[in-house]
């Protein structure tokens, strides 16, 4: 667990209300693992009061540099957004669970959504200087959420759009093409990042095909250092009400895990 | 920085704080996450999260959200039970350089005696706090707190079970909460410490639902703290124990301000969710803050509202 005053170097709009923070921190992007997220803080502790928990989504650990893509969308990325650079951001590392790679030789897809991409690329791009073959599904609802090829193709060897008005790539959902990348290529170890519901159908789809899915929860945080107790995800392993075991933390048990220890709902197969 | 005359220190009920800052229950779960990021030995102390006779799951997720100025929390007193808590928690927590107060709960009276017997052989404990704001279950599942006459059965069945500072935690959910000080000091505690989250609630407009799993939740961080001041300053007037005062304690000045109105301590509670190290740092403000001014004790501050 480290605390840092990051600097901030860069802060860039790279889409629509997304944005590409490089910042300066030397002790954390020695540390920092595909799937981890630093926790930063914007305000001085009152409105906006709680850190923005963001996804690392690069970096170079001899320059000491971290970067982190996000979407203004409330109070506190919007604040972010609107700080320039040299300014000084406490920003803490949880270094908990990271992505774990798969066997050598492994083809890998990565699936993710607009926005829930940063850990995604982070991870393919390690995992392709590792020689592994990538392949990188994103849905978004429209062109403008999608980010750039320049931001996405280092990433992956292959990288295939969706949006769901079908002004860019395919009409329809990413979830059709993790069912083509399958139908067509066979075997390969799924990693997932998105909203609830798409991670629940692209573990549901992976648990059918046989084939290994971690994903990369971000639930609602107020710490991110396992101090709060908020951040609970329901295992698939949950034994009611007196069970201690039955919600992990995210912000230190995960954020990366295999999509069959969760419960993606009432219904799911335990 | 010059050198440091201030005495810090505080007598609170018995137990001797170093200085009169503590972690608040909830928000520093059982102290190890925080060892990286804060010197316990620079805090008076800190306050476990409740521990109910049985382990609890607690509730189901969107646990947070934050709110103007504060956030709301439904979290549902996960803790992993007293059994548990006695093997695996308290081992660590009694290394500590600190003195550790237990928050203890039950959901019935008798369960509230049995956590405190229960505790009684373990060495170490500074004091108990009674977290009475949880429903009791022989009473159609009516708040414990919300009442005089079971908010005091409650601190009676502990006070008959232990020897230790027993110090009653209250809810600001009530019309007059110095009636609900009165009751708890006459059933045996020796202290009081306030105020607990309000009850809040938020609303996702776009799909007309709660926001949080558990409908409502309870607010908490700088947006209570004109209501934690305001509550802390009658119960000093309504009762002769110290008071702990909680409710947005962000910075010294907010410690101070609650010291003037009649506390004898602090908690610090959302505060940390941001700052890991905000206690730390509030008792280093504090002591540049007698220093600059002359104080000798910080003792002499607690009630001096003119
Ligand atoms: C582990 C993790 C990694 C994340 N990685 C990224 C990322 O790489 N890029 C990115 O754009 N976003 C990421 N997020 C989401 C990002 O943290 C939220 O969008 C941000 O906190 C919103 O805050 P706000 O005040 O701007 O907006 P608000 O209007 O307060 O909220 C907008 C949305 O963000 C959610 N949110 C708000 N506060 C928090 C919080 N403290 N913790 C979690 N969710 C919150 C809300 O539920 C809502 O859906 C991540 C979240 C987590 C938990
Ligand atoms: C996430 C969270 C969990 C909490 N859990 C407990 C608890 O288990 N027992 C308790 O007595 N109080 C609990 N509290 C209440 C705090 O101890 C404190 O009374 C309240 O948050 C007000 O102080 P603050 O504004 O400084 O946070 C919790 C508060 C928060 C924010
Ligand atoms: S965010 Fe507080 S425990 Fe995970």
């Amino acid at each position: 667990m480290i605390d840092e005053q990051a600097r901030l170097l860069s802060n860039r709009e790279v889409a629509a209300d997304f944005y590409l923070a490089r910042l300066n921190a030397p002790h954390i992007a020695v540390r920092i693992e595909p799937g981890q997220f630093v926790n930063i803080q914007v305000g001085a502790g009152v409105a906006p009061l709680l850190r923005v928990p963001l996804s690392v989504s690069g970096a170079d650990r001899e320059a000491g540099i971290i970067e982190v893509l996000y979407e203004a969308v409330g109070p506190k990325t919007r604040a972010l957004s609107q700080v320039g650079p040299d300014a000084a951001l406490p920003t803490l590392s949880p270094s908990r669970q990271g992505l774990a790679a798969p066997s050598e030789g492994t083809r890998v897809v990565l699936v993710g959504c607009g926005i829930c991409v940063p850990p995604l690329l982070y991870w393919g791009l390690k995992l392709r200087q590792r020689s592994y073959q990538t392949a990188l599904l994103v849905g978004a609802r429209t062109a403008d959420k999608h980010l750039s090829n320049e931001l996405l193709a280092p990433a992956a060897d292959a990288v295939h759009l969706a949006t769901d008005d079908g002004s860019l790539g395919h009409a329809g959902l990413v979830t059709d093409l993790l069912q083509n990348e399958l139908a067509e290529k066979g075997p390969c170890a799924v990693y997932c990042c998105g909203p609830h519901g798409m991670m629940q159908a692209v573990a549901a789809i992976c648990l059918e095909a046989q084939v290994p899915c971690q994903v990369s929860l971000e639930e609602y945080m107020a710490c991110g250092i396992g101090i709060c107790v908020g951040c609970a995800v329901e295992l698939a392993t949950a034994k009611g009400d007196t069970d201690y075991g039955r919600y992990a933390r995210v912000c230190v048990d995960g954020p990366a895990f295999d999509a069959r220890q969760i419960k993606w709902g009432n219904a799911w197969p335990t | 920085m010059g050198q440091r005359m201030a005495d810090l220190s505080i007598d609170f009920a018995g137990v001797q704080l170093r200085n009169p800052v503590l972690l608040a229950s909830g928000t520093c779960n059982y102290g190890q996450e925080l060892l990286p990021l804060t010197d316990f030995a620079r805090l008076g102390g800190l306050v476990t999260k409740t521990i109910t006779p049985q382990p609890r799951g607690g509730n189901p997720p969107q646990r947070i959200v934050e709110t103007p100025a504060g956030m709301l929390n439904s979290i549902g007193l996960q803790n992993p039970g007293l059994e548990a808590f006695v093997e695996k928690q308290w081992p660590l927590l009694a290394d500590l350089d600190a003195q550790v107060v237990v928050n203890i709960a039950g959901f019935t009276v008798e369960e509230f005696g049995q956590m405190a017997a229960s505790l009684e052989a373990l060495a170490g404990i500074a004091a108990l706090e009674v977290n009475i704001s949880c429903p009791n279950v022989e009473a159609g599942g009516d708040n414990f707190a919300t009442r005089p006459q079971t908010a005091a059965a409650a601190i009676a069945a502990v006070r008959s079970r232990t020897q230790r500072p027993v110090i009653a935690k209250l809810t600001p959910n009530v019309t007059d909460i110095a009636e609900i000080a009165r009751a708890v000091v006459d059933a045996g505690a020796d202290a009081v410490s306030l105020i607990n989250t309000l009850v809040g609630m938020a609303i996702d407009v776009e799909q007309r639902r709660p926001v949080l799993g558990g409908i409502t939740g309870g607010l908490s961080g700088p947006a209570i703290k004109p209501v934690a001041l305001a509550m802390v300053w009658k119960v000093a007037q309504a009762v002769d124990v110290p008071v702990m005062g909680i409710g947005g304690i962000t910075s010294a000045r907010d410690a101070l301000e609650f010291m003037v109105a009649g506390a004898s301590a602090g908690q610090v509670g959302t505060a940390s969710f941001a700052n890991p190290n905000a206690g730390v740092e509030i008792v280093e403000d504090l002591y540049a803050y007698c220093d600059e001014r002359g104080i000798d004790r910080i003792a002499s501050l607690v009630g001096s509202l003119r």
